[in-house]
């Protein structure tokens, strides 16, 4: 074996270690876009495939349930203003540090760890007939006004987009507070004694700082309504009723499996992977114009 | 009025004053923070309490009793499924860390020929969504023979957990001094040596990072072991559930019951390993 130089050897040793992590991303996840895009302009139930050409896209746009679900997910996105607002105020009163803020810390994050299977099957209790919004209804005298909000088309969607926000705090909680800790106290303090009120400190120091961990969440927070609903959605409402509650993965989900169509299904898959790369390429647009 | 002027009488009132408004302040906050934490606590009260029903004292809306708890392994398999989830979480978790944590070593240590190129690729494949790709996953998987086992479901857990990891990692090394790695050369140690004696030694934070967020996120999916296990005997915890929730037949106490027990291995993991967590979900914002 012929010797090599230590920084050929050293480039060889990278090149090796890199090998499995690439492979397993490339198999796993580089190959399958790539048939995606191939079996998006077939006929394909899984087994057999035939080549039909563009035509398969202009016909799935004329797919009324394609519109509904990206419908469905544009409805969503007036979550996310909450998804972020809950949490940064929770994450601006745990900063306060009051007796017992630690206790209260772990209780807010506690139910980040439970499966968002469970979190869907416990708000399928709260919005049920019976459940607990029409218990509360009743103890605040409004006992009229029976909601059964997932059994109706009308108001599915709002009922799971106050679950998604819910399933949020936790996580963006984290992170908010993450970066208010990170943020100089003595800032804060020369701005009070300079004069300044409560809300100039925040809108002019504390937001203005937390700005990049407001962008995180914020990417995280869409692309988790996008792509991470499924287990919600299965267990609360299945999609329905009707399509009232089919986003673009649940969609894909229903093409692919109770339908059998793989083609339109992978189309679809293709659709959504676009959707998060606009997000993913904003995310990367606004961390460049900061630096 | 400025602060020179005020004479001491004045302040010592006007201290007394702030002091109660802030004892009153602080009291207000903690009230509003108590009312967040029923609030968040609201999942675990209707598990416990929907669980410690039997069906009929469920339906009634009265009651209670340990009978759901007494008969749950014979209306959900939780042990078996419990058995499931530990072994796909376990090999899924080794996986990425026996792949991730070399090539992050390799891609902030040991740059080679378009390494810069490959660790973009790799890690913004962490913005895929395992939908995006789900049919031909699905068929290449079912192909391949792999939904019989777990097998097929590690590896997809695998795929998506890399890229995370591999960013983690290389962003972990790039702290570490060249020197380190050039002494363990020059001492004989070879590349995988050092690896496995300098590098994995100084990891453990990285590592045990990688296993709580990559733990929380393998035991509590669902659509991968859905599709991914083809056999219901060897069905995790969460798909069990869901399934059973789906199909609207299973009663609801024994539902709130086996969900409660399927939480708990996540939340004192999470408990335990809380500032591991933090610190994956913000790196690469505070470096």
């Amino acid at each position: 074996m012929p010797r090599l130089t230590l920084r050929r050897r050293r480039q060889l040793a990278g090149a090796v270690f890199a090998l499995p992590a690439l492979v397993l991303v490339l198999g796993l996840i580089g190959l399958p876009i790539g048939q995606a895009v191939y079996y998006s302009f077939t006929q394909w139930d899984g087994l057999t495939s035939t080549w039909i050409g563009p035509s398969t896209w202009t016909q799935a746009f004329h797919n009324p349930n394609l519109w509904t679900a990206l419908q469905n997910n544009a409805w969503l996105l007036l979550a996310v203003p909450f998804a972020l607002g809950f949490p940064l105020l929770i994450a601006m009163l745990l900063h306060q540090r009051v007796v017992g803020w630690k206790v209260f810390r772990s209780i807010y994050f506690l139910p980040t760890a439970i499966s968002w299977v469970v979190l869907g099957l416990v708000a399928e209790r709260f919005f049920a007939y019976q459940g607990t919004l029409n218990s509360l209804l009743h103890v605040v005298g409004l006992a009229h006004v029976n909601t059964n909000m997932l059994g109706y088309e009308s108001t599915a969607l709002s009922a799971l987009g106050i679950t998604f926000v819910f399933t949020m705090i936790g996580t963006n909680t984290m992170l908010f507070l993450t970066g208010l800790a990170t943020l100089d106290t003595s800032l804060e303090e020369a701005a009070r004694i300079d004069g300044a009120g409560r809300w100039r400190i925040f809108r002019h120091i504390t937001l203005p700082h937390l700005s990049r961990f407001i962008q995180l969440a914020f990417v995280m927070t869409v692309i988790a309504l996008f792509s991470a609903l499924f287990s919600l959605i299965f267990v609360m409402t299945g999609g329905g009723p009707g399509y009232a509650t089919t986003t673009m993965e649940f969609l894909i989900y229903q093409t692919g499996f109770a339908q059998g169509d793989f083609g339109t299904a992978a189309l679809y898959g293709l659709i959504l992977f676009v959707l998060t790369a606009i997000v993913g390429i904003i995310q990367l647009r606004l961390i460049g114009s900061d630096e | 009025m400025s602060r020179d002027t005020v004479d001491v009488a004045e302040t010592d009132t006007s201290v007394e004053r702030r002091v109660r408004a802030r004892r009153a302040g602080r009291g207000a906050l903690f009230v509003v923070m108590l009312g967040v934490a029923v609030v968040m606590l609201y999942p675990f009260w209707v598990m416990i309490v929907d669980s410690l029903k039997s069906e009929n004292q469920f339906l009634a809306g009265h009651g209670f009793s340990w009978s759901s708890w007494r008969t749950l392994s014979s209306t959900i398999p939780v042990l078996q499924e419990v058995i499931s989830s530990t072994i796909i979480c376990a090999v899924s978790i080794l996986l990425i860390l026996a792949v991730g944590l070399p090539a992050g070593f390799a891609f902030a240590k040991l740059k080679f020929r378009a390494s810069g190129v490959i660790f973009l690729g790799i890690v913004s494949a962490m913005m895929v969504p395992l939908q995006a790709i789900l049919m031909p996953e699905f068929v290449n998987i079912t192909r391949l023979g792999l939904t019989g086992g777990y097998t097929g479901a590690v590896l997809v857990y695998a795929a998506l957990g890399t890229p995370f990891s591999v960013f983690l990692f290389a962003t972990y090394f790039r702290g570490v001094p060249d020197e380190l790695i050039e002494a363990g050369i020059v001492d004989g140690l070879g590349y995988v040596g050092a690896l496995w004696r300098l590098i994995v030694p100084i990891a453990i934070p990285a590592i045990a990072t990688v296993t709580v967020l990559q733990f929380i996120q393998i035991w509590d999916d669902l659509l991968v072991g859905l599709l991914f296990i083809q056999n219901t005997s060897e069905r995790p915890i969460t798909v069990g559930l869901a399934v059973l929730a789906a199909g609207r037949t299973t009663s609801i106490p024994a539902l709130m019951a086996g969900s409660l027990l399927s939480a708990l291995p996540a939340m004192i993991v999470y408990l335990v390993f809380q500032r591991y967590l933090v610190k994956g979900l913000t790196m690469g914002i505070d470096r």
